[in-house]
């Protein structure tokens, strides 16, 4: 079953699948260890790109398991890994520009659970959550800022499994105000999770708005209500699907502009087979 | 771009925006909306209650109701009262698609003719309905003359309007409306209180359905229960407003068999419209699903497809996407309730969009993650 093995490899690797660690963490050069607020990158965006790789192997994923010695060796494109650490290292000089202090885990940070709860493996999710909730404890975090929706989403679901009581709080909450490094037009694709379920659709739209670009809207393209996935989330089930989805959403997009911009590492993934994609923080700063 | 492409993109693009105008034009609309989400709530928690409410008030106007626990009860009581070599005209119906209801006539020996014009679309090309208020939306315009063409054998120009191929259906159902025995439609809604069921419709089939015959069977799924008269009213006006077709041509109410009072005031029964009135309630697995917190919600289901066409998952599936008659983010839900089939859920992407323009405000992806987590327990109990 396969949630059976992602916890396995949760307990095993610290990861939905096999990793090296090193992966998640060389991006973070001079982020004081630990401390009462941290940064939690929950290895999203580095390994955002790999969603499309392991998609491949889930149908044979009992193998993978036996085989997780030569697939901790897949790694992300260098080019690909050097984006996601410089999208993070944007996020983190933002914060602290803005005098916001806080700590990284390193190798300790521990994964969301954010596929489990996706997949409806609710028993796995609810247990990994105790689990987390009390390393996050023990190491006496108080708060938690999160770079990514599925993970912000996660963590506010581990409350109805366990005693949760840390804050959390998206990084583009802190900002206060940003700078466009881009001039002109440009279509952002929401996030599912943001947009719809966490309420902070105007969050984003409101700090990109007064950075200077132009944001172009569209009734039926990037509405609350009609504006579609990504179809990142299908990938495990379904890649076909998921790859539909994602040259839709695209098409519709880049109708109303070249410049698309996201806010989760999982749409930057899928939509990036299509054309080229522009993360939050690779716009503003 | 495939024909499925094409449809669904007309499609949305004409009812979309339709509906947002809608609701800005008649905001009381929204106000309804949230009155009868508590009214179907209020059954729900009671189904049993109002089942016998409902069926005693049936049988109090003067027509038989029925209780199915599946759909072999239901079609038998159903052949029971057709019995054969007659002609049956049918008014769109999801749960007469669930029971397969249509062939199961045909088999005994009964003409029965689809009536809505995208459902008489479907059983001339023999296939499954895309979408529930819109069953042929997978066709387009030119599909359709290419299909009554073959079907009907008659003269349709390659260059046919909406118009000319709608006028075409309405010659060849006119004669079946004259001639049927019985007619069977579905229900909108059913008021415990006075046992009237309601349905809301704009093409003139269903008045002719339920009123032409001498014989009208109404079928439904017990959810279709609102505790009152007043709240079968605002189902129709809800659902025909979320639907994108508001105000509906019609809306039909059917207290029991034809009356009159017009002799001394004295109700008498029949008078010129159908002499017999028969309502079939059908569980098949919505009481068991009623008794579940999270997944009751998706019974509250009006039925309105508003769903269908904001979700990405449907935009690219369609029909392919639940069980038939069960398509998009509701079929999802519901394709598990009377299939008992997972399978659906698990192609939730969780986008959200079902949820927002839900009318009924039924967290549709939170409803099909405790579908995903069934069918995972199940495969856990497996391994």
């Amino acid at each position: 079953m396969l949630g059976k093995l992602i916890f396995q490899n949760l307990q095993k690797f610290g990861f939905p699948y096999p990793i090296d660690k090193s992966v998640c963490t060389s991006w973070a050069k001079d982020i004081p260890r630990g401390g009462e607020t941290i940064i939690y990158t929950s290895c999203m965006y580095q390994t955002a790109s790999l969603s499309d790789v392991f998609s491949k192997f889930i149908p044979y994923a009992e193998k993978l398991s036996s085989l997780s010695a030569l697939a901790k060796l897949i790694k992300p494109s260098k080019e690909e890994i050097e984006r996601a650490y410089r999208i993070l290292q944007n996020i983190s000089l933002m914060l602290k520009r803005r005098g916001v202090q806080f700590g990284y885990l390193y190798e300790d940070e521990p994964y969301s659970g954010a596929i489990l709860l996706e997949l409806g493996y609710l028993d796995e999710f609810g247990e990994y959550a105790k689990i987390v909730t009390d390393f996050f404890k023990q190491k006496g975090i108080k708060r938690i800022i999160t770079v990514d929706p599925h993970t912000h989403n996660a963590l506010l679901r581990y409350k109805e499994f366990t005693n949760f009581d840390i804050e959390v709080v998206s990084y583009f909450e802190l900002l206060g105000n940003v700078k466009a490094r881009i001039q002109g037009e440009i279509v952002v694709h929401d996030s599912c999770l943001y947009s719809r379920f966490l309420g902070k659709r105007e969050v984003y739209r409101s700090l990109l708005n007064s950075s200077g670009v132009k944001l172009v809207e569209d009734e039926l393209v990037t509405g609350k209500d009609t504006s579609y996935c990504c179809g990142g989330p299908i990938k495990p089930v379904n890649r076909e699907l998921s790859e539909k989805i994602a040259r839709l959403r695209v098409e519709q997009l880049k109708r109303l502009s070249e410049n698309i911009v996201v806010v989760c590492p999982m749409c930057y993934a899928n939509l990036s087979k299509y054309h080229k994609i522009l993360d939050f923080a690779e716009v503003v700063e | 771009m495939s024909e499925w492409d094409i449809a669904v993109e007309r499609t949305i693009n004409n009812n979309v925006p339709r509906v947002y105008k809608t609701l800005s034009q008649y905001p009381y609309i929204q106000d309804l909306a949230k009155e009868l989400r508590k009214a179907k709530l209020e059954v729900l928690n009671n189904l049993q209650k109002y089942v016998e409410q409902t069926m005693e008030s049936v049988k109090r106007i003067g027509g038989n109701a029925y209780y199915a626990t599946n759909v072999y009860e239901a079609r038998e009581i159903i052949a029971k009262i057709v019995g054969k070599n007659k002609i049956v005209v049918l008014g769109k119906s999801m749960v007469a698609y669930e029971m397969g209801l249509r062939e199961y006539l045909k088999e005994l020996g009964n003409e029965v003719w689809e009536t809505d014009l995208g459902e008489f679309l479907i059983q001339l090309a023999n296939e499954p309905p895309s979408h529930i208020i819109a069953p042929a939306i997978h066709m387009t315009r030119e599909r359709v003359v290419k299909l009554l063409r073959e079907k009907l054998g008659v003269e349709v120009s390659e260059n046919a309007t909406h118009e000319e191929l709608v006028a075409i259906v309405r010659k060849f159902l006119r004669e079946k409306f004259v001639r049927a025995d019985v007619g069977i439609t579905g229900a909108n809604a059913i008021a415990a209180d006075t046992g009237s069921i309601i349905l809301v419709e704009n093409e003139g089939n269903i008045r002719m359905s339920t009123v032409l015959p001498p014989v009208h069977i109404a079928v439904a799924g017990v959810e279709k229960i609102v505790p009152t008269f007043y709240h079968a009213l605002l189902e129709a006006t809800v659902q025909a407003a979320y639907a994108g077709l508001y105000p509906p041509t019609y809306i039909n109410l059917t207290s029991g068999p034809s009356s009159t009072g017009d002799i001394e005031m004295k109700r008498v029964r029949p008078a010129h419209g159908p002499k017999e009135f028969h309502l079939v309630l059908l569980d098949n697995g919505r009481v068991k699903i009623s008794q579940d917190e999270v997944l009751k919600e998706a019974l509250l289901c009006i039925r309105c497809g508003r769903c269908h066409l904001h979700c990405p998952v449907y935009r690219v599936l369609g029909v392919n996407w639940g069980v038939p008659p069960f398509t998009g983010p509701m079929g999802a839900m519901w394709s598990y309730i009377v299939y008992g089939d997972t399978k659906p859920a698990t192609l939730c992407t969780h986008s959200g969009n079902c949820k927002e323009v839900c009318p009924m405000g039924i967290n549709i992806p939170r409803v099909l993650e405790k579908i995903k987590w069934i069918a995972n327990d199940k495969e856990r109990n497996k391994t």
